[in-house]
């Protein structure tokens, strides 16, 4: 048995090939080399079912809403503990088990700044505490994303040992604080840039046990992911946006309005004009989301196959970024219809075409990874990202 | 196996379960076999070794719906198993998640489930439209009325700085008739409020403006505009507006309407799991409608205070029903185009309200 974790961690910071020749008796490179060690491929299987998670889920949410929502952390592990429960790698399941208590304690601190900020924003005498409570979400923003990755790594269980994240606190306000003030200052061109240093953040800093994660990406395919979805945006916008100009003008026309002598105001206060503004900003809205799912799914994509543990697994994903934005859509629209009761439904189907394609490939067996001993974690990271949703991409 | 504890005791009330177990510094899996015996947990591996553990050292995650169980030990070792009976019968007898595997009960039966759905849209039904409004009205209740006073300054502040009221241009002498009737109406409805008519012109810019309208501050300003006082082809009608305004005044209506919109955000906050999504296009739309909901059973409200007044001083609540009926052909003349949020049916029902109000009254 071959211990596949490496003594000394390669450097994150140091982007390049993955450091494969630690493992004595194992040379060249993984996955195609001359002295090819045995490559197996394990699939990873979702076994959650949308009847049995709809009566977990309506079950948990009708005693978050009759406990005033106390109950509401319990409910949220619960929910999540049932996808990790059923999500199988070589025969074992994964397991989320964070201490709803803590969850909490941290959900009625995030609340109550909130709450306070949405009352002092009506009064002009405390409208300073809301600009305030923004200012300081602002600064700690990238803390409080670094804590809440190391709260999901630490609940995380897989083959009895737990996964960690130790991304240190400067790294978090570079990929998180710098990268993004970079990206909004270069009015977006750096938004991709950002992105890699997010992603890349994420993975070099994951362990699982004492193997570390590696992220071998580029920058340059997220700016190609970047350009589909803005191509994306303004394809779709010219194809649907001329054919409603012409017709709007042919309209107006055809009702015996001089074009050169055309009354802005008067046009601008009809109702016909208005109901083809409003129509045009939903369908900008729906196309500004398709093409942020694209992104989103798209970038998934490209990080799971390009990352790797220890040296020794792979990550691959198969599935469609397209295939991905039609679900996230179509099942948007069935909550949206049932009034949110698809809501497990739709959780269950997109969860399961994400993971029925994704494997993991291993030149060593995955019952090799040593353990570490892990840290305290706070949850309060944790409740602020998932109370103001703020996307980590996972 | 070295008997450490002596004869081994798998009595009547052992309880065995087969699955893997982990050792906490490796992901290697070893199949074992999990021992419960009174307060003894032992898992055994193969022939030579064997884990003990006292019950209370054993940390029992609560059931899942078809996940394993999971027996974690101090040492960070653990013990999986997908033989849920076993585990559930050592549960019950150790008094271990009691609540979470009542929870998990309920989570079995499709009945519980068409129950939980019935309980949770009855709950936030009853929420949305009793527990909130009443709550709202609790809060701007024993609101002080100093911070009403800030509303009414910073709410005109606005008005005025985006050019949608200017002075009035009505005559000093028709403005003294207006102002003689408001302070029989306030002096009526009483309370701690500073009450002052306002009168302006609704549209200082030619166009655009709030045009024929009156609206009432939460401290007891009462904004009417020139337009409305032209289309009144009385006074009584137009004292029936300001009763009505003043009836907004007393039910701290204003006030309410702040609460009243902090408290669905929060349950939609609640609802979909984050702030974000609660200003998004999909909840924008059923809270702009429950929002319509609570402002129709404030003019409700405020119809009842004026018919109260109005039937005192003229025994007929005629006047504001005219001048309601005026207003609406008035908008509905003007707009032409598409009203996607018509106010039609509401005056409608308005006017019947009002009517029923003056019948009751004989």
């Amino acid at each position: 048995m071959t211990d596949p974790a490496p003594p000394a961690a390669p450097d994150p910071a140091v982007p390049g090939p993955p450091d494969l020749g630690h493992t004595a008796g194992q040379a060249g490179s993984f996955p195609t080399s001359a002295l090819s060690p045995v490559v197996t491929t394990y699939p990873v299987s979702f076994t959650g079912s949308a009847g049995e998670y709809f009566r977990l889920w309506i079950v948990n949410a009708a005693l978050s809403v009759v406990t005033l929502g106390i109950y509401l952390p319990w409910a949220r592990v619960r929910n999540r503990q049932y996808f990790y429960g059923h999500t199988w790698l070589d025969g074992h399941n994964f397991e989320y088990r964070a201490n709803p208590l803590k969850l909490l304690r941290s959900y009625l601190v995030v609340g109550a700044l909130f709450g306070a900020s949405t009352l002092s924003q009506q009064s002009e005498r405390w409208g300073w505490l809301s600009l305030l409570l923004a200012l300081a979400f602002a600064l700690l923003y990238p803390w409080l994303v670094a804590q809440s990755m190391r709260f999901q790594a630490v609940n995380t269980t897989h083959r009895g040992l737990r996964f960690r994240f130790d991304g240190s606190v400067k790294g978090a306000y570079v990929a998180y604080g710098a990268a993004n003030v970079a990206a909004t200052l270069s009015g977006g061109l750096a938004l991709p840039w950002a992105w890699f240093m997010q992603r890349r953040y994420q993975v070099n800093n994951l362990l699982y046990g004492s193997a570390r994660g590696n992220f071998r990406g580029d920058v340059a395919p997220m700016y190609l992911i970047a350009l589909r979805g803005v191509g994306l945006l303004v394809g779709a916008g010219l194809l649907l946006g001329v054919p409603a100009v012409v017709a709007l003008v042919a309209w107006l026309a055809g009702n015996g309005s001089d074009l050169d002598s055309m009354d802005w105001e008067i046009l601008a206060t009809s109702g016909v004009a208005l109901l083809f503004v409003a129509v045009a900003y939903v369908i900008l809205i729906a196309l500004n989301g398709v093409a942020w799912q694209y992104v989103r799914a798209a970038t998934m994509r490209y990080v799971l196959n390009n990352a790797e543990l220890g040296g020794v697994v792979r990550v691959g994903a198969a599935f469609n970024p397209w295939r991905v934005v039609w679900i996230t859509v179509s099942n948007g629209a069935a909550q949206l219809l049932t009034l949110g009761l698809a809501t497990p439904w739709a959780d269950i189907r997109r969860n399961r075409y994400l993971l029925e394609g994704m494997s993991v490939r291993a030149i060593a067996s995955l019952d090799g990874f040593a353990g570490a001993p892990g840290g305290p974690e706070s949850a309060l990271g944790e409740a602020a990202t998932e109370l103001l949703d703020i996307g980590l991409g996972f | 196996m070295p008997g450490l504890n002596g004869p081994d005791q798998a009595a009547t009330d052992g309880l065995s379960a087969q699955g893997v177990f982990f050792d906490g510094r490796s992901s290697r899996d070893h199949p074992a076999t999990l021992l419960l015996d009174g307060d003894q947990v032992r898992v055994r591996l193969g022939a030579q070794t064997e884990h003990h553990w006292r019950a209370d050292q054993v940390t029992l995650e609560a059931a899942l719906p078809g996940v394993r169980r999971s027996l974690s030990f101090p040492d960070g070792s653990r013990f999986e198993t997908p033989d849920d009976v076993v585990i559930r019968a050592w549960e019950r007898r150790h008094g271990r998640n009691r609540l979470l595997g009542g929870v998990r009960r309920l989570e079995g039966s499709w009945g519980t489930a068409l129950g939980a759905v019935a309980v949770t849209g009855a709950v936030l039904w009853g929420t949305v439209t009793f527990g909130i409004p009443a709550l709202a009205r609790q809060a701007a209740a024993v609101t002080p009325v100093g911070v009403l006073a800030t509303f009414d300054r910073e709410t005109l502040q606005v008005l005025e700085d985006q050019n949608l009221i200017a002075p009035s241009g009505l005559s000093a002498a028709r403005q003294a008739q207006l102002q003689s009737a408001f302070r029989d109406v306030s002096g009526w409805a009483g309370g701690p409020y500073r009450y002052r008519l306002l009168l302006r012109d609704g549209e200082p810019a030619g166009g655009g403006g709030m045009g024929a309208n009156a609206f009432a501050l939460p401290n007891g300003t009462v904004v009417m505009t020139d337009q409305l006082v032209a289309l009144a082809s009385s006074d009584r009608e137009l004292t029936g507006v300001l009763a009505h305004e003043v009836g907004h005044v007393t039910h701290r209506h204003g006030l309410a309407g702040v609460y009243q919109a902090l408290g669905l955000s929060l349950i939609v906050t609640a609802l979909t799991g984050d702030v974000v999504s609660g200003a998004t296009f999909a909840a924008a739309v059923p809270v702009a409608l429950v929002q319509g909901g609570y402002s129709r059973a404030a003019e409700t409200q405020s119809d009842t205070v004026a018919a109260r007044f109005m039937l005192e001083r003229y025994r007929t609540t005629r006047p504001l029903q005219a001048i309601l009926a005026r207003l609406e052909a008035q908008e509905g003349g003007a707009g032409g185009g598409p009203d996607l949020l018509s106010t039609h049916p509401g005056t409608e029902a308005r006017i019947e309200h009002l009517r029923q109000l003056e019948d009751a009254a004989r």
